[in-house]
């Protein structure tokens, strides 16, 4: 039976947050407005007038035709819908993680993490060239990559500190609960 | 009253703690006098309660967001260097990184080193663009004839056009740096380089003087006089038969230097140590008398100063600002020639008697400014030689915050 939920919202994500049958649930999703719609047409229309327009000209394909295309390209990535709607974080007691990515187009990835292969969840702070975020990721034993919890958005980090809070709390919980079990002799 | 306690309780009172960005294409791992700066610069104003970040380009495999002694964050951004550890010139395509860094950090001042890092003249520019104070330092002195200088100077003069306050290492540096840029000599402060003391010690057992050892320890590159090694050496061995060297470094005038001590066999009398790291630095230093530094231009010289700590006597070329750094009795100057620096060597020589180290290291702990001489100022007795470090950074953000002038005329300073 769901719980009430709660939520913080920005400009581009929403995250809620509620309980469902024992599990907690932190889902964040893609808000798509008319406008991101409109302008992902409009980059995908001038993509595809640049190219028709370089492939039916008159003039074999040159430097200036391969960088128009190569400009609308760029510009049709950036305008561009994400295909991924939701992404969701279910956390069940004693078993452990669920990652979720939900799909406009109706389609389902999921991932199950158990718990007993999961080390720490940490707040990472990615640099690039030309931009720095923050993202949330599992440390997994025995692994030597991290896994991202969220894989295609980049939510921000308020929204990530009380997730990350609340796997702190199961995963302490359970090293918890592991350290009281009585030793085999 | 000191200088820089003066101002430490000027801005306790006002009670304004900022938040700076250190921008330069140097930084640790790599290790030079511009790196070591820009760190104790770091921990002397996180020691005072600001807030730091340092911003460099990725160094091979570390890149990212890393945190170093005392909370100091510090971004490796990875672009990579292409000449000289210098990231490739973009002009704009490193203001979305810039400005990312300096929003999410709620950044206040950026602190640019060095005018050869071309990520410092970005970030400068990309911050003065969005009205945020700047100031620069400048390490080192460049020429006004070559094609790498002249290029360098006109993007010197567009980048310190409009920045809010520039600081240099000496007045020879001083008077380098507003030729080179055009820059008002109003903005332009002269505070010197310090050292730690504490890290640079003298052997508690005083060495024998039956033999003499000179202590070379530098890059063994042009500009630092590796050539002038490679006339001097052989000569001084030849007039002394009691002195024997010890040279730190690397580059790519070492084999030049092998090369000579081959032709001369000078095999058990010149020993190369190839590069040393700095945790090492001492321990080299306090196995000799003398240090000899044959540099062809420096700004400051930091070496000769660690070398004095250590207690021993320097011999240097009179080049740059090296002539303002040390009194008189702990230096002997020559011109950058080698008959002129064997000469030197005597003089030194025949000075080594008289000179105690532990007496040298304590008057390098504790020595003021006086006259011409830009010598350490020191106040607090715990930190005597991070001195300059506050006051650098107190001239910088008191002026800044445009703080009266008035209080600086009642400080003990030989120039402001």
């Amino acid at each position: 039976m769901g719980q009430q939920e709660h939520g913080i919202s920005d400009g581009l994500y929403t995250y809620k947050h509620h309980h469902d049958g024992g599990a907690d649930i932190h889902v964040i999703f893609v808000k798509k407005s008319k406008f991101r719609v409109l302008l992902s047409y409009i980059g995908t229309m001038f993509l595809l007038v640049t190219v028709c327009c370089a492939l039916l000209s008159k003039d074999s394909l040159c430097l200036g035709s391969l960088w128009s295309i190569s400009f609308a390209s760029i510009i049709a990535k950036c305008l561009r819908c994400g295909p991924v709607k939701k992404e969701s974080l279910v956390i069940m007691p004693t078993f452990g993680v669920q990652l979720e990515q939900h799909f406009w187009s109706g389609r389902v990835h999921r991932k199950f993490v158990p718990i007993g292969k999961i080390l720490k969840p940490v707040l990472n702070e990615h640099v690039t060239p030309v931009s720095c975020y923050w993202s949330l990721a599992l440390l997994l034993r025995e692994e030597y990559e991290l896994m991202l919890v969220f894989k295609n958005l980049n939510p921000p980090v308020k929204m990530l500190v009380p997730i990350w809070k609340a796997l702190c709390a199961f995963v302490d919980s359970n090293t918890l609960s592991d350290s009281a079990l009585p030793q085999s002799t | 009253m000191w200088a820089a306690a003066v101002f430490s309780d000027i801005m306790d009172e006002q009670g304004t703690k900022h938040r700076i960005l250190m921008v330069s294409d140097f930084f640790f791992p790599n290790f030079g006098g511009v790196e070591s700066h820009i760190y104790y610069l770091s921990q002397c104003l996180l020691k005072l309660g600001h807030k730091v970040v340092v911003m460099t380009h990725a160094y091979g495999n570390r890149s990212g967001v890393r945190y170093v002694t005392n909370g100091l964050k510090v971004y490796y951004v990875p672009w990579r260097p292409f000449l000289m550890q210098n990231t490739l010139p973009t002009l704009f395509l490193t203001f979305p990184i810039v400005r990312t860094i300096i929003v999410r950090e709620k950044i206040y001042v950026v602190h640019g080193h060095q005018a050869f890092s071309t990520l410092c003249h970005e970030a400068l520019m990309h911050a003065r663009t969005m009205g945020y104070k700047v100031v620069f330092t400048d390490h080192s002195l460049y020429g006004f004839a070559d094609a790498g200088s002249i290029h360098m100077n006109k993007v010197l003069q567009f980048t310190l056009a409009d920045i809010d306050q520039a600081i240099c290492v000496s007045h020879t540096s001083k008077e380098n740096t507003v030729l080179r840029s055009g820059i008002s000599p109003e903005k332009v402060f002269m505070v010197p380089n310090a050292v730690d003391t504490a890290m640079f010690t003298p052997s508690p057992k005083r060495l024998s003087c039956d033999e003499i050892v000179i202590v070379v320890i530098s890059r063994l590159v042009y500009r630092k006089g590796a050539d002038l090694l490679v006339e001097v050496i052989p000569e001084v061995c030849r007039l002394f038969p009691k002195v024997r060297f010890i040279v730190g470094g690397d580059g790519p005038k070492r084999v030049r230097l092998e090369e000579m001590r081959e032709k001369f066999s000078l095999q058990d009398r010149v020993e190369m140590l190839g590069a040393v790291p700095h945790a090492q630095v001492r321990s080299v230093l306090i196995s000799g008398h003398i240090f000899l530094n044959s540099s062809l231009t420096e700004a400051f010289c930091i070496a000769i100063l660690e070398a004095a700590s250590c207690g021993l006597l320097t011999v240097s070329t009179r080049v740059g600002g090296v002539p303002e750094v040390l009194p008189d009795d702990m230096i002997v100057l020559a011109e950058p020639a080698p008959g002129d620096m064997v000469r030197a060597a005597k003089k030194a020589i025949d000075m080594l008697p008289g000179i105690d180290p532990q007496i040298m290291h304590l008057r390098i702990s504790y020595l003021r400014i006086l006259g011409s001489k830009t010598v350490l100022p020191s106040y607090d007795h715990q930190l005597p030689t991070m001195a300059p470090f506050r006051i650098h950074t107190a001239f910088v953000l008191i002026h800044i915050q445009g703080i009266p002038q008035h209080f600086l005329w009642k400080l003990p300073v030989s120039e402001l």
